[in-house]
């Protein structure tokens, strides 16, 4: 094949792609027939799901479709909940404000690019949903934002309310070599260049908000009162300072990228300090050296599965990490942190059942309900239960298996990738990419 | 006696300096332009008209046997030819030469790509430039004023293209390489684009939106102190002066207009976040993405200054999916940008943005029509929109006497294919090419 025909075949399949959804059910449709794998009830071995106006709306045996529902016949096949990644970047437009150590008003929600075709190789994985998050270069990075996998959909319609605010935290390698200088003439070297200069820099911008928290409340006081002072000047409002307030006040939780143990332990010190939560450490890859101290925090974790010692600090990293922490009471989540992992998450948890020794259901939770539960999304989505929200993946083998893949991924009852309806398009547009083109040259 | 003698002479003296005040050359020429063509793009075509310009205005325009022609006018015969309004292009980066880098003593080694970045990115936010005021680095060039009235074009918006908080912008008339005379309109507008400030804060665009939102938010601080602090002279500490801040207030308070360069989709909807949450009077610029969401840009109800350029943007999934792809896109999507906005009922003006001379520019206008716009609309767009957008309405943008004499006349109607510029009047003077 030649790269012009190449050129023209992929330039076409995207044509085709951008026309997405496939086709749209309307937000409503009738599964048959598949093994539903429902994460929270158990297994059934033949059962339909029907979603109507994008929720679930029966699960059983024997459903019959309501007029003009489309059914999606799904006989000999796996229906899973719809796929959550805990901990991505995709569909931004940039990742890290990696100016400055400090950047919690850099607000990755504000930067969401629908149009990012990573969300197509999600899809292709059965992924619906991912939380997307500010890069690890800073100390304090900035919120995150919890997606839905729409493609082709606005921005706006892809962000996922419900979800917790999160605020990404680092430690480490990252924050310490975005400290330094790289291009001569470069921007000079920043603090902090060591950890614990990254935990006494967190630590003083906690003192900061304090602070800044008083001087509100403060004023607001005084502006309440019967006799406010002549001189009432209201402070600076400063997007940084507020991020954290809502923070401290309980009104966001941390998301904190760490490798190694002592550097969480420390940073659990810190939450501890100034009373915020940790909702989930990011890579934990010493996670299974304080499993205890986790578990008893309530701190989850969101882990790679396998690739460890990829660099120094994640030397000490296990395969065994995430299903021995999950063992030990912590609630496990399995990341991609990549728009090429993404599409396979299924295989990753697959392999905690050989390094952890986690039975099927185990395994699939970590990509679909324990992130749910990190999230704050779990009310609505994470299994596949009546009431939650129609977000489903149809497997052709069972999702743990390493011979599985992706045939159908479904959210709010809309089909957003269908396998076969791509290879038929792509077939079609390779067929008009080898006919001769009208007034091309010969 | 001899003081009184000087006291009747006073009123002589004054007449004789005002003459020599209003020297000769400060009063216009009068031209007449006969039996033209005249399409006024507010009232009515003249099929045979006359048009009086007169020290800079138009003094009349009508059929030709209504028009008198006075006796002091350059007659000009322009049988065949159409007047028409100079157009106007209402976002340009025209005239703004890059500072010289200052000399490097001998010896020391030449700028590393960082250092290159970080000069660039700090440039907007020195100290000169940090009142935003961008008329002092005008510098007109013959050439470019040559492209631009060769093609019609008779007044652009200037405003630089570099920087986050780009400058103020100054609307001025092709009339020649003097900055000064050319102002039709000094701070204009507050110009923003979303980029970054590479080798410093912000280096992300959700640094930018911060940084946007933190200095209007800082403006309004900044305006509140200074109230405080003009009502309590004695008795409280003098506030700092910061002249960046203190620029932003009129656009913050005063609803002097914000326009907002939105490159692609995605900004259009940031901007309007940003001028829903400060309340600003806004505008948006670039636009060559407004075809994907007219419904939302009708929900706003701003005007809209849309580029003549059509490549599709960086990052856009036209771009990042290969050459063929980027290429149909050019030739066929973006090109109907203004015709969808047309049809959807939305105002906008058609702008030079982002193309380096005016003749692609008018080649892409007929590229557009071809796509769909109407041509009376193109005209509107290049012509009375801009006007009414940018408050110039009284002065410029169509053939009306009491206006502006901005006139070109063209060989052939506007926006064909062989139409040539014949002549062109800016400030009722004709310009020599």
């Amino acid at each position: 094949m030649s790269a012009r025909f190449m050129r023209f075949w992929s330039a076409a399949l995207i044509l085709a792609a951008v026309s997405l959804p496939a086709f749209s059910a309307g937000g409503s449709l009738l599964i048959k027939n598949g093994t539903l794998l429902t994460v929270t009830k158990g297994v059934i071995a033949k059962g339909d799901i029907l979603v109507l106006d994008g929720l679930i709306k029966q699960i059983g045996p024997n459903i019959q479709a309501p007029p003009g529902v489309t059914v999606i016949d799904a006989a000999g096949k796996y229906v899973i909940p719809g796929i959550i990644d805990s901990h991505t970047h995709i569909a931004l437009n940039g990742t890290n404000e990696g100016s400055e150590a400090i950047t919690p008003e850099a607000d990755v929600g504000a930067v969401v690019n629908a149009d990012d075709t990573a969300i197509l190789t999600a899809l292709s994985g059965g992924v619906t949903m991912v939380h997307t998050m500010h890069g690890s270069a800073n100390p304090i990075g900035g919120p995150n934002v919890v997606l839905k996998m729409k493609w082709g959909k606005p921005s706006e319609e892809l962000v996922v309310n419900e979800a917790l605010r999160t605020l990404k935290f680092a430690l480490g390698e990252n924050v310490k070599q975005s400290s330094r200088t790289i291009l001569p003439g470069g921007p000079p070297p920043r603090y902090p260049q060591t950890r614990m200069g990254t935990n006494a820099i967190i630590r003083r911008e906690m003192l900061k908000a304090r602070v800044y928290m008083e001087e509100w409340d403060r004023y607001n006081k005084f502006k309440a009162s019967k006799t406010p002072p002549k001189l009432l000047i209201p402070p600076r409002k400063d997007l940084r300072m507020e991020v954290l307030a809502d923070l401290l006040r309980g009104k966001m939780v941390a998301r904190c990228h760490d490798y190694q143990a002592t550097e969480a332990l420390e940073f659990m010190g810190l939450a501890k300090e100034f009373g915020f939560k940790i909702q989930a450490l990011e890579h934990a890859w010493e996670a299974y050296k304080i499993a205890d101290e986790l578990a008893a925090a309530k701190i989850g974790i969101s882990v790679f599965a396998d690739s460890w010692a990829y660099k120094m600090e994640a030397a000490e990293g296990i395969a065994y990490d995430a299903g021995y922490c999950a063992k030990k009471g912590v609630l496990v989540s399995i990341n991609s942190d990549s728009a090429e992992r993404i599409r396979r998450l299924f295989n990753d948890a697959g392999k905690t059942m050989k390094f952890g020794g986690l039975n099927e259901t185990e395994a699939l939770s970590l990509v679909t309900f324990n992130p749910a539960i990190q999230l704050g999304v779990d009310k609505i989505v994470g299994s596949l239960e009546v009431g939650k929200q129609g977000d489903i993946a149809i497997f052709n083998e069972h999702p743990m298996s390493a011979y599985t893949r992706c045939d159908m991924t479904i959210i709010e009852g809309d089909v957003y990738f269908d396998r076969a309806q791509y290879l038929k398009e792509r077939e079609e547009a390779a067929k008009q990419a080898q006919a001769p083109k009208k007034g091309g040259r010969p | 006696m001899r003081v009184r003698q000087w006291f009747y002479l006073l009123p002589v003296f004054l007449l004789v300096f005002a003459i020599s005040w209003s020297a000769p050359a400060d009063v216009g020429p009068t031209y007449a332009v006969r039996n033209a063509k005249i399409v006024p793009v507010t009232g009515p075509v003249i099929d045979k008209g006359t048009l009086i310009i007169r020290d800079g205005l138009i003094e009349a325009v009508g059929a030709a046997d209504k028009v008198v022609i006075p006796e002091d006018a350059e007659v000009f015969e322009a049988e065949g030819l159409i007047a028409y309004p100079g157009l106007i292009s209402a976002h340009t980066n025209l005239f703004l030469e890059e500072a010289a880098a200052p000399a490097r003593p001998t010896g020391e080694a030449a700028p590393g790509p960082a250092e290159l970045m970080a000069g660039a990115a700090a440039q907007p936010q020195s100290p000169q430039n940090a009142d935003l005021i961008i008329f002092k680095n005008l510098k007109p060039r013959k050439s470019t004023l040559d492209g631009f009235l060769k093609a019609g074009f008779t007044t652009v918006l200037v405003a630089p293209n570099r920087g986050i908080f780009q400058g103020q912008s100054v609307i001025v008339n092709l009339n020649g390489e003097e900055p000064g005379p050319m102002v039709v309109k000094n701070s204009a507008a507050l110009h923003l684009n979303f980029t970054t400030n590479r080798g410093g804060y912000p280096s992300s665009l959700m640094g930018t939106i911060a940084y946007i939102r933190q200095s209007f938010l800082d403006a309004d601080h900044y305006a509140t102190v200074q109230t405080f602090y003009a009502k309590n002279l004695k008795g409280m500490k003098r506030p700092g002066f910061d002249p960046f801040l203190e620029a932003l207030i009129p656009y913050l308070k005063d609803r002097k207009p914000v326009v907002f360069q939105c490159n692609n989709y995605e900004e259009i909807k940031r901007a309007l976040k940003i001028i829903e949450e400060f309340k600003l009077n806004a505008m948006l610029t670039h636009l060559n993405e407004a075809w994907r969401d007219s419904d939302v840009l009708k929900k706003a109800a701003l005007p809209l200054l849309v580029t003549l350029d059509f490549r599709p943007p960086n990052g856009s999934k036209y771009v990042s999916q290969g050459e063929d792809l980027r290429k149909k896109a050019e030739a066929e999507i973006y090109p109907a940008n203004a015709a969808n906005l047309a049809k959807a009922g939305l105002k906008f003006a058609l702008t030079t943005f982002g193309l380096n001379d005016a003749a692609t520019a008018l080649k892409n206008v007929q590229t557009a029509i071809k796509a769909g716009l109407p041509k009376e609309v193109a005209l509107k767009a290049l012509t009375i929109q801009p006007a009414l957008f940018l408050g110039l309405a009284q002065q410029l943008g169509s053939l009306e006497p009491g206006k502006i004499a901005n006139v070109i006349l063209t060989k052939g109607e506007l926006f064909e294919d062989k139409t040539q510029v014949d002549k062109v009047f800016v400030d009722g003077v004709l310009w020599k090419f």
